[in-house]
């Protein structure tokens, strides 16, 4: 069952995936980033910051991004000699790599800070993740960073202690010896003092094993706090979490902590700092430094909230009731419920039932839904359809020109000889009179131009009516003369008599008849000026219907390319959007007729296309060739 | 005037205007008409369309350049394409208007090849006089004839023809007589007027 949510979930996940997959592989421009950790990478609160500041770069970056990772691991390695051995690692390993941001966690003091970016290119920018409640560095001539500075938590940890475990009247403060313990242990110290009826106890000069021991005794309205804990007290380096993880399960009183590191450690909890909220912090800031934005401009995030975290399972030991945790809190290992073991199972039932219900919904919406769809492409459609005729029209545009020029040349040359004319003393009026007859002819001739174009330029729906076939095909015939003219194609026409009328729109079946002339010439472009011919017949056919054929002597259509023709995005000429004949078929469908292509038994190709009598919505069966 | 044009009611109007600034004119419908009709060795100039079902206005360029009677050509055309108008300029056209060209471009474009027919016409009639007169010429005087105009001393020629001096001023004096002309400057102007001895009078049937 699981299995089978699991694959439904993944269909339904995948396509997202795929999509986000595309975003991001852009390998043009990677960033390259460096991450520095003071301290041993595998420490909780560094496995946690180092997967949410990569997860929240990766998230908004359509940059491909290449991570690099160092750690000095300065707890354990404590002398100089080592720091110079690692600023001369760090410098030479990177001496040819180019950086776009370096990343530096610091925990225990700010010697990255000081002197690591000598050893990095000069340019490139920083931002510091600083845990610790040290004093922010005072760096003279660094302006290259920015940052997020963590304090802890120290008054919400106390208050925390108090909301869980308002009967506590004595609280055992552990801290290390090391120089950031010490700012963390006198802060506690100053908020002890605050706190009345509580005695504050500071185990600070003993050793671990005596802590431990001593841990076990506690008596019960007794808690322990552990601060920071890098160096024990014979100066011995540690860390904190470890000392949570030795302690919290043997002592006999609840342990609390700092930092979000050390829950799980068995201490019930604390008003943490939370690693991956600083990671996202830190990952919000590198992400503005990686568009572009100045170090310099951003401003240095102080941050001094902790997060109040509890392990559910220390909680059960020590009986505290959820009700106490105050609002916001984060309730870590909590095992599941029925709904969440089994949460896929009545998920899956559920999923039948509602599935059915939108099978039945969907089957009724479908229907409406179709109807409007229908509407659509036919506006779709009329819309494709005009676009195809207006850039047709700009085919014809140098031979319209020619086709206004002539008459409107005529009509100037006529007015600048009755000009001179009238200038005379006896003005042959007799003249004049037969330039302004011509001048008037030609002016209509001009005009028959623009109507004969000007409705193919209108944008309209599909209007049916009763069409006068053989007016249509002559004033086509027309349109395309001037172009057939300068392409030095012979146009004839062949129209049977007494044809009775069609039923359809005259601009889109004009836009059908007009591209199959265009591109009969267009066949005809290599073969002999005497012998390109283009015949236009117009009958009727033996069932009733009306017939429209083109035929080109050209140089014919391949039986690959015949069968494809009527294909949008289809054209075997180079300058062709190959929507000319795709359009023409859906013109013709909703016409209720029918078009088809045919080669010629000598030589070039003959287009047929066939439309209702009058009256009637769709062609008359019978007319559309074999398939031979 | 003569002026070409399929589109009958344009050529009416161009043939009125012309007429009334002064030019007889001419008008035939098509190419085949004109040639058919026209006399030959009238001169004038051709204003014709480019455009026209037949022999179309290059086709009648062509073939009037190849008659006796070449007159310069004017192209009116609807919208004149680069193609068209480079090759029509190519082959020697007058002038290339569109049918809407201003009128003082159009009278200036028929002045001008009226102007060059004139010209041409003047120059045909000398190279016919010359070459008929130098057909009177001797062939020796021809050949005589050939190295003067190339820039010949005397003494040149009579080497180069192995014949006296003399022999050869005797020659020259025949040649002016005969060609009327006064000098040898004139002499050798008009033969690079008429470019009648561009190549060697021995390689040349005249």
């Amino acid at each position: 069952m699981a299995g089978l949510l699991t694959f439904a979930w993944m269909c339904i996940m995948t396509p997202r995936a795929v999509a986000q997959g595309t975003e991001g592989a852009n390998f043009s421009s990677a960033k390259h980033v460096l991450l520095i950790f003071s301290e041993a990478r595998d420490l909780p609160g560094n496995v946690m910051m180092e997967q949410s500041v990569r997860a929240e770069m990766l998230k908004n970056s359509t940059n491909r991004m290449e991570f690099f990772t160092e750690s000095m691991d300065a707890a354990r390695f404590p002398s100089p000699r080592h720091y110079r051995l690692f600023h001369d690692y760090i410098k030479n390993k990177y001496a040819g790599q180019s950086l776009d941001l370096v990343i530096m966690f610091m925990a225990r003091d700010f010697m990255l800070a000081r002197e690591l970016p000598t050893a990095l290119a000069s340019n490139v920018p920083s931002i510091f993740v600083v845990v610790n409640d040290l004093d922010a560095p005072v760096l003279p001539g660094h302006q290259q960073y920015t940052g997020v500075f963590q304090r802890f938590d120290v008054q919400g940890t106390i208050q925390f202690i108090f909301h869980l475990q308002p009967e506590t009247r004595r609280v055992v403060v552990l801290s290390g010896t090391s120089k950031a313990d010490q700012a963390v242990l006198d802060r506690i110290a100053d908020t002890s003092r605050s706190v009345d009826g509580v005695d504050f106890e500071f185990w600070t000069n003993r050793s671990m094993s005596e802590i431990y021991e001593d841990a076990k005794k506690l008596t019960a309205g007794t808690v322990i706090l552990i601060g920071s804990m890098q160096r024990d007290v014979s100066g011995e380096p540690i860390y904190t979490s470890q000392v949570a993880r030795m302690l919290a399960p043997a002592a006999s009183v609840p342990v609390y902590v700092l930092g979000a590191g050390s829950v799980g450690s068995g201490a019930l909890g604390g008003d943490v700092v939370d690693f991956d909220d600083l990671g996202v912090s830190a990952g919000k800031l590198a992400e503005r430094v990686l568009a572009g934005t100045p170090t310099s401009q951003i401003p240095i995030e102080m941050k001094s909230n902790g997060v109040p975290m509890v392990d559910w399972r220390a909680m059960q030991r020590w009986h505290i009731k959820s009700s106490r945790l105050p609002a916001g809190s984060l309730v870590r290992y909590q095992p599941q419920s029925l709904w969440e073991s089994h949460g896929d199972f009545i998920v899956l039932v559920g999923f039948g039932f509602l599935a059915q219900a939108i099978t039945i919904a969907a089957l009724l919406v479908q229907r409406g839904r179709q109807r409007r769809a229908e509407a659509e492409i036919l506006k779709q459609r009329t819309e494709l359809a005009h676009v195809a005729r207006v850039s047709m029209m700009g085919q014809l545009a140098s031979a319209l020109t020619h086709e206004l020029n002539q008459p409107l040349g005529a009509i100037l040359r006529n007015a600048e000889a009755a000009e001179i004319y009238l200038q005379g003393d006896q003005p042959n009026l007799e003249e004049v009179r037969a330039i302004l007859t011509d001048i008037r002819r030609d002016d209509k001739r001009a005009g028959n131009v623009i109507d004969r174009m000007r409705s193919l330029f209108k944008r309209q729906k599909l209007a049916s009516g009763t069409l006068d076939l053989r007016d249509l095909v002559e004033d086509t015939m027309a349109m395309a003369r001037p172009d057939a003219a300068q392409r030095q194609v012979r146009l004839k026409l062949e129209i049977s008599p007494h044809l009775p009328p069609a039923q359809g729109d005259r601009v889109h079946v004009q836009q059908v008849l007009l591209n199959l002339i265009l591109n009969g010439m267009d066949a005809m472009k290599t073969i002999p000026k005497s012998r390109r011919s283009l015949t236009v017949g117009l009958d009727k056919t033996a069932n009733g219907n009306l017939q429209v054929t083109v035929s080109d002597c050209g140089t014919g259509v391949t039986p690959d390319d015949a069968v494809h023709i009527f294909e949008p995005f289809f054209s075997t000429k180079s300058n062709g959007m190959g929507m000319g004949l795709a359009i023409s078929r859906t013109i013709m469908e909703a016409h209720g007729g029918e078009i088809w292509m045919k080669s010629n038994a000598m030589e070039g190709t003959t287009f047929t296309f066939i439309l209702p009598p009058s009256g009637f919505d769709k062609v008359r069966p019978g007319d559309l060739p074999g398939l031979s | 005037m003569f002026i070409v044009d399929d589109d009958a009611s344009f050529l009416r109007s161009v043939s009125r205007l012309l007429g009334a600034v002064g030019y007889s004119v001419e008008a035939f419908v098509c190419a085949q008409d004109f040639f058919a009709r026209s006399a030959p060795e009238r001169p004038g100039c051709v204003v014709a369309d480019l455009q026209m079902p037949g022999i179309n206005g290059l086709q009648l360029q062509e073939a009037l350049l190849r008659s006796a009677n070449p007159l310069p050509v004017i192209f009116l055309t609807g919208q004149g394409d680069i193609p068209t108008t480079v090759s029509a300029m190519r082959s020697g056209a007058e002038d290339f208007l569109t049918k809407r060209a201003p009128r003082d471009e159009l009278l200036a474009a028929v002045e001008r090849a009226m102007e060059r027919d004139g010209r041409e016409r003047q120059r045909r009639v000398r190279h016919l006089e010359l070459s008929r007169r130098v057909a009177e010429l001797s062939v020796r005087e021809k050949e005589v004839l050939g190295h003067v105009v190339r820039g010949q001393m005397n003494k040149e020629i009579a080497a180069d023809l192995k014949i006296n001096v003399r022999t050869v001023k005797l020659h020259r004096t025949n040649i002016t007589r005969k060609l009327n002309v006064q000098s040898v400057a004139e002499l050798t102007r008009l033969a690079d007027e008429t470019g009648l001895f561009k190549t060697p009078p021995e390689n040349r049937a005249v």
